[in-house]
């Protein structure tokens, strides 16, 4: 118990220093979060056209649809703030720059994610609170005690799922180096789907976002919950499972990362 | 007993084989094939508390490759390794608490914060007391006038300024054992030798024991009585440094640019190795002569534009040594 105390202590101290290093860069900082919210809006708006031509897709109408957007983007906020430094760690490996994780005594992966806090994520914030404000309002979303829990684990599954995934493409970095590829091959796809309702999408793809690539967890499930909706193939109470896939899917996802560092401690790179 | 003991170490890489042109792309594709290359091959030694060791050798010997193994980033192929009582592999976290380590090519700083972020960082993650890190900062701050630049971001610092910084960063947690790798790589010859004497105060001040890996013959000299040297992967040669000092060290190359065209030049006193246009290489031997000896000499018959002396290199002394070996009787190789 004293050693969690310990990490979280270790945790908050690496990551203020993280914060201060990227407070050097002020305008690069600030033109991120307006170039974020910016782009979110550009998604939003797309949306809004789309719909205007054709009223609902998929049997979710417009402000349904801004909602699960929102909700993807505000638990994909949290995963950079947390979890991005994973990106840049075929980086470390080819520049030889990992090896200071390992000389040092503490659990590398915690030494690794606690390196980068990412607060350019505070556009992601800005745009999804916005609009959850916005859509409750108009389609009167009631947000009872029982609701907001449902949110919050919702959120914290999200947040592990899309986590679970920047963390095992990292560790792809330890077999073949390089990694970058593989965030363009699936997590950019999966992150792009899920943009918009599971259930406008064949069967397979549906599936596979359950249960392959759970990113239908991140948003789709849980708001279908949120917003009483229909999700054909699936249960109706699959949306109260997502905290469960997240740490399921991150335990996963932090043991193949750590099967990945002790093949690059016998191989090197 | 031995603080670090080594024995018949063994360390393979699977390195993919790599074809050339599209075809051979395509096949390394289809078809990996891999070659094992042996970087460290049947080493051994021990190392007592307090030594300061020179571990050399030309690049690509497998230098690195043991240095990594006893810092416990690798796991070695085959044979053992203690350090400090602890297999570093197994107990990685608690070897790392009784080493320091630099990569002089790499900084373990804070690049983007004020430098003295870096050590408030380390005391943090090494968990040293409040007491012992101010009396360590004031000590690294005497010797390495560390307090001139604690204010700056690492990546503003000069090369030199970021060396001493990384040392004394490597020592907050006091460490029994420190491994420089090229600790003065870079630097110019004031800031060469402060760190020199730096490391030579911390050796004597705290019997840090400390392991060297350095291109500069000069850092081995100064600082090392015993040097390890590995070639290819194997042990050339372990023992004293006086020994191949009094053996290799003593030739100097005289580089000398004469203003004529094709002279043929004889020097009694030094043994002409190379000529190149009008540039000539003569090596002799500095028990013998001095190099104004062998210039004037030169003098008396032609006309110098410019020259140079050379001291050896750690590589030709290793390759002569590689080449000649040492006899048992000359130079007794501890074991």
């Amino acid at each position: 118990m004293t050693k969690i105390i310990e990490y979280v202590r270790l945790y908050f101290r690496l990551v203020g220093a993280g914060v201060r290093a990227q407070m050097q860069y002020r305008f690069a900082f600030i033109m991120r979060i307006v170039g974020m919210v910016a782009a979110y809006t550009g998604t939003a708006v797309t949306m809004w056209i789309m719909l205007y031509q054709f009223k609902e897709l998929g049997k979710w109408n417009f402000y349904e649809l801004l909602f699960l957007f929102a909700l993807a983007v505000l638990s994909w906020g949290f995963c950079i703030i947390l979890f991005f430094h994973f990106r840049s760690l075929d980086t470390y490996i080819v520049n030889g720059t990992f090896d200071r994780f390992l000389v040092r005594p503490i659990n590398p992966f915690f030494h690794f994610m606690a390196m980068k806090f990412d607060i350019g994520a505070a556009g992601q914030f800005i745009f999804s609170i916005l609009v959850f404000i916005w859509v409750s309002n108009a389609i009167d979303i009631h947000w009872q005690f029982g609701k907001i829990l449902f949110l919050l684990g919702a959120i914290i599954g999200g947040i592990l799922v899309q986590g679970g995934l920047l963390v095992f493409i990292s560790a792809i970095a330890f077999w073949t180096t390089k990694s970058e590829r593989f965030y363009w091959v699936v997590m950019y796809p999966a992150r792009n789907l899920t943009n918009y309702p599971l259930a406008i999408y064949p069967k397979f793809v549906q599936w596979v976002t359950a249960f392959v690539v759970p990113f239908g967890f991140v948003n789709y499930f849980p708001a279908a919950v949120i917003l009483d909706k229909d999700t054909p193939y699936f249960s109706s109470y699959i949306g109260y499972f997502t905290p469960l896939v997240g740490i399921v899917f991150f335990v996963i996802a932090y043991y193949v990362w750590m099967l990945g560092l002790s093949r690059y401690k016998s191989a090197g790179s | 007993m031995a603080i670090i003991e080594v024995e018949h170490l063994n360390k393979e890489f699977k390195i993919a084989k790599r074809e050339t042109g599209f075809v051979g792309a395509l096949k390394s594709v289809v078809n990996r094939q891999f070659v094992t290359k042996e970087a460290v091959k049947d080493i051994s030694f021990s190392i007592e508390k307090g030594e300061m060791v020179g571990y050399i050798g030309p690049n690509g010997a497998g230098k690195s490759t043991t240095i990594k193994m006893l810092t416990g980033i690798l796991v070695p192929s085959n044979g053992s390794i203690i350090v400090n009582g602890i297999v570093p592999y197994e107990k990685r976290k608690e070897n790392a608490k009784n080493i320091g380590v630099v990569f002089g090519q790499r900084t373990q700083l804070w690049w983007d914060l004020p430098t003295i972020e870096s050590f408030e960082l380390l005391k943090e993650i090494y968990r040293v007391p409040d007491a012992r890190y101010k009396e360590n900062m004031n000590t690294f701050s005497d010797i390495l006038g560390l307090g001139e630049f604690l204010n700056t971001p690492v990546r503003q610092l000069s090369l030199g300024q970021r060396m001493r910084a990384d040392i004394a960063a490597s020592l907050l947690h006091d460490p029994e054992i420190l491994f420089l790798d090229e600790p003065t790589i870079g630097l110019d010859v004031v800031a060469k030798e402060k760190m020199r004497e730096f490391i030579q105060e911390i050796n004597k001040l705290r019997d840090v024991t400390v392991i060297l890996t350095t291109h500069d013959m000069e850092d081995i000299e100064k600082l090392c009585k015993r040097m390890i040297l590995i070639d290819h992967g194997q042990k050339v040669y372990d023992g004293d440094i006086a020994a191949v000092k009094s053996r290799f060290g003593k030739m100097r190359t005289l580089i000398v640019d004469v203003e004529e065209n094709g002279v043929d030049l004889h020097v009694s006193n030094g043994e002409l190795m190379k000529e190149e246009g009008n540039r000539k290489w003569i090596r002799f031997n500095r028990d013998d002569f001095s190099a104004s000896d062998v210039i004037s000499q030169i003098t008396q018959t032609h006309n110098i534009t410019d020259l140079t002396v050379e001291e050896p290199e750690i590589e030709s002394i290793i390759s002569r040594i590689y080449q000649e070996g040492f006899t048992k009787e000359e130079v007794p190789v501890k074991v």
